[in-house]
């Protein structure tokens, strides 16, 4: 999950990266612009605040140097040079790289990255004056020393021993002027015959990083200069390290009595020899463009477009849908077989065409869950709780417009999980509980719709509260017989509030009923389960789209209706004797008892005719029900358009679509017809209402 | 009298009196179309037509005034509102004749006097007399929060 959090992240980033790039030209041409500083420092800001939440250290490390230094210079202490704004540039690469990387953890780049970070420390001490437009590799601290590495040889006669000298002493003079590794030679030594105690048979090499000049380490030997073949050679810049290469070269000198040549040592001290450096640097060089040209590659695979435009792509998709279907509905009339290919192959093109233009305007949910983990987070410690948010199917792509719906009802219901779902820590350790409460935010797809479900393991509610609630508030009759799902459903209708004090946090003004308005606004459906001290789960179920639904038209009298496939389970044709004996609305089929509303009964229509209806069952949850309907007259795709203002609050019809004709059909919630008719709405009482 | 931001006015003809409304907000002068009738709404919304692919519902404004006699002649129109910028807020209303496009410029508006009991608009802007009729400026506001069930 935490990866879909920095991939976001990142492209986010990329566009301050940019900004800071373009606002760094801009800054080239005119070095005084506060503007333009502003808008840097602020890029940068934000990089570094985002860097080391999502776990960037070393991208927000880097980073908040530099903002130091354009502090600075927003404070006037520094001037803006061609330095600073190279300097700048070179660190806006390293910004990019570390943005594809995230924390270093190869050597070569870790180094690189110290040796820029203090580059850039050093400018910030001293404003640039030092050293101008280094370059990272000239600023590898250990060039900077002016170290060198010594192979000084010291061969002294036998005679040494005998002015009262100890080439022991010489040795330690050596060692104080730097890092030194002494190599002593035995191979001179006798056999215990000849040799003479007052003799030396030692050699010595020594192996010297200093600061000191090659003058400097012959004046040691000052003294010894007649008793003694003295060479001092520089073998590398900077430091050496023992490594087994050059132990073994020791090891060989010594077997073949003699002494590590200097060009031996060069060649295995070359890492810091200048020449082979070059080499370094072009391989160094060639790995950047190799960066560079990974990240360039990674950020054309996807491209960021003005949402409007995308909008604008959808409605016009929708359009051309709509006129297909005239073109289909003409071609049929006219029967030309050229047409009828031509309009089945338009048909083809604009159906790929509108699939293809659906799924671009689908983006993944995680772009909100940000926010609502904040909330979870910001809540439970204002409350005083211990709540684990965990996200699931934070992937799971809608369509761009009901994620905007989606997050304030969202944002309520996580505010109800946290403040009244989710006990004290000691109430849950009170019953049995950890004190640590948990929200899960799970999103699946269940066939064309997207399945949103919160749970928590709180307190849950109490059915028997409820009830008493809405028999209190008149919203159900003391004698109503409801299922304890339909009871829990009862807070969704509005005036209905479980808190009687109106609290701070989940009280802004809307309720349950407003959730319910705002997902039904974009055909949404929401429900609630909870058992009493286990925990609450409110589901929302959601559509993919918003604007294309697969219909089955049908009529109802004079009219012609469009009724989602998705909900539709099973369509039956009835025997008029079917309907005859059933005064309380039911149908058996197949042995089961199916409840059924005339939709002419719905639409108050006259009833005219004794035609044999034909019955389509739609299903909702665990409910069904039939709807009697005049005649199916086909399927159809098509887009839904809003009534708009005037009829949104219409309770049966939740849009309509042009047909290929140009005629208008209305859409039927089949989910509100489920919803009115188990309340007893349609049940003989369309003569009172008007 | 109300501070009256518009210049132009279109007026129109219900039943045997004139009305006129900020021509601004007109956007489409429509011949009845086809018209789909939308089940369980009040009287007056008479349905929804369809206008270049968007669907816009439409009131009679006769029997929002409260007139009775709802008969379609060839002068009946539909007059297309937009009152507010959004798309959703589009609105048609039935109006027996379309007659003109009047400049407030120089008119006399005086307080309306007269309301009819059963309309369902009654604040007016203000009446002003044209070729010997009296024209009542309709609140446009007022009209679609009528409008709004």
């Amino acid at each position: 999950m935490i990866d879909k959090f920095k991939a976001k992240f990142v492209e986010e980033s990329l566009d301050n990266v940019n900004d800071l790039e373009e606002a760094l030209f801009a800054l080239e041409n005119d070095m005084q612009s506060k503007d333009l500083i502003e808008r840097i420092f602020r890029a940068m800001h934000s990089l570094k605040g985002g860097g080391a939440m999502f776990g960037f250290n070393h991208l927000s490390d880097f980073t908040h140097h530099l903002e130091n230094i354009f502090d600075k210079v927003r404070n006037d202490k520094l001037d803006v040079t061609p330095d600073l704004i190279s300097l700048t540039f070179t660190a806006v690469d390293e910004i990019k790289f570390l943005l594809d990387k995230g924390d270093l953890s190869e050597k070569d780049d870790l180094d690189a990255y110290r040796a820029f970070m203090a580059q850039i420390q050093d400018f910030y001490e001293s404003g640039g004056n030092v050293r101008a437009a280094a370059t990272p590799e000239e600023a590898t601290p250990v060039l900077d020393d002016g170290e060198n590495t010594y192979l000084i040889s010291f061969v002294p006669r036998e005679e040494l021993l005998q002015n009262g000298t100890n080439p022991l002493f010489l040795l330690d003079d050596l060692h104080a002027l730097g890092e030194g590794f002494s190599i002593v030679y035995t191979h001179k030594v006798p056999t215990f015959e000849p040799l003479e105690a007052e003799s030396n048979y030692c050699l010595w090499q020594i192996l010297l990083t200093t600061k000191e000049s090659l003058n400097e380490i012959k004046d040691v030997f000052i003294f010894v200069e007649d008793e003694c073949d003295l060479s001092v050679e520089e073998v590398c810049k900077g430091g050496f390290e023992i490594n087994t290469d050059i132990k073994k070269l020791i090891s060989n000198a010594r077997n073949a009595n003699s002494l590590i040549k200097v060009s031996d040592l060069k060649i295995l001290l070359k890492k810091d020899d200048p020449v082979a450096d070059e080499v370094e640097k072009k391989e160094k060089e060639e790995k950047e463009q190799k960066k560079k040209k990974q990240f360039k590659e990674h950020k054309i695979s996807s491209i960021r477009v003005a949402s409007l435009k995308i909008d604008e792509l959808v409605n016009l998709v929708s359009e051309l849908v709509t006129v297909q279907a005239q073109l289909s509905v003409y071609a049929e009339k006219k029967g030309e077989s050229d047409i009828l290919s031509l309009a089945e192959n338009v048909q083809k093109l604009s159906r790929q065409l509108r699939d293809n233009a659906f799924e671009i305007s689908l983006i993944p949910m995680q772009s909100e869950l940000m926010r609502f983990q904040r909330l979870v987070r910001d809540l439970s410690k204002d409350l005083g709780k211990e709540v684990d948010f965990v996200i699931e199917g934070g992937d799971i792509e809608l369509d761009k417009n009901i994620i905007e719906h989606l997050t304030d009802p969202l944002l309520h219901i996580l505010r109800n999980s946290v403040d009244h779902g989710i006990e004290m820590p000691e109430e849950r350790v009170a019953a049995g509980k950890s004190p640590k409460g948990n929200i899960y935010f799970k999103a699946y797809h269940a066939g064309a719709n997207v399945l949103i479900e919160v749970t928590d393991d709180g307190k849950g509610i109490l059915v028997e509260d409820i009830r008493k609630k809405a028999v209190s508030k008149g919203i159900i009759d003391d004698a109503a017989e409801l299922s304890d799902k339909e009871i829990l459903n009862l807070v969704f209708v509005s005036g209905f509030s479980t808190r009687e004090s109106v609290s701070d946090v989940s009280g802004r003004g809307v309720g349950m009923d407003v959730v319910r308005k705002k997902i039904s606004e974009i055909r949404g459906e929401v429900s609630i389960d909870s058992d009493a001290g286990q925990g609450t789960t409110i589901t929302l179920r959601l559509p993919l789209t918003l604007s294309i639904i697969d219909g089955l038209l049908v009529r109802v009298v004079n009219n012609q209706y469009v009724i989602p496939i998705s909900s539709i389970e099973k369509i039956f044709a009835l025997n008029p004797g079917q309907l005859k004996n059933s005064f309380n609305k039911v149908v058996v089929i197949d042995n089961e008892q199916i409840p059924y509303v005339d939709m002419r009964d719905v639409f108050k229509e006259e009833k005219t005719g004794v035609e044999v209806p034909q019955m389509i069952l739609v299903k909702h949850d665990d409910k069904r029900l039939g709807l009697l309907v005049d005649e199916v007259l086909g399927e159809y795709q098509t887009v839904v358009k809003p009534l708009g203002r005037y009829l949104k609050t219409h309770e049966v019809v939740s849009g309509a679509s042009i047909l290929g004709d140009g005629t208008i059909s209305l859409v039927i919630d089949t989910n509100r017809v489920l919803q009115l008719s188990s309340s007893g709405k349609f049940k003989g009482k369309k003569k009172e209402e008007l | 009298m109300l501070e009256n931001s518009y210049s132009t006015l279109l007026s129109f003809k219900i039943h045997d009196e004139f009305f006129a409304l900020d021509a601004m907000r007109v956007n489409h002068i429509l011949e009845v179309p086809e018209i789909t009738r939308i089940p369980n709404t009040p009287s007056f919304m008479i349905g929804v037509l369809n206008l270049h692919g968007n669907i816009i519902p439409v009131v009679d404004l006769r029997l929002m005034m409260g007139f009775e006699n709802v008969e379609f002649t060839n002068d009946t129109a539909v007059v297309v509102i937009n009152p507010e910028e959004q798309q959703d807020s589009s609105l048609g209303l039935i109006v027996d004749m379309v007659r003109e496009v009047v400049e407030t410029e120089g008119l006399e508006i005086k307080p309306t006097v007269a309301d009819k009991e059963e309309s369902m608009l009654k604040n007016f802007h203000g009446t002003f007399s044209m070729d010997g009729q009296f024209v009542h400026i309709i609140d446009i506001e007022e009209l679609v929060a009528a409008a709004e069930m």
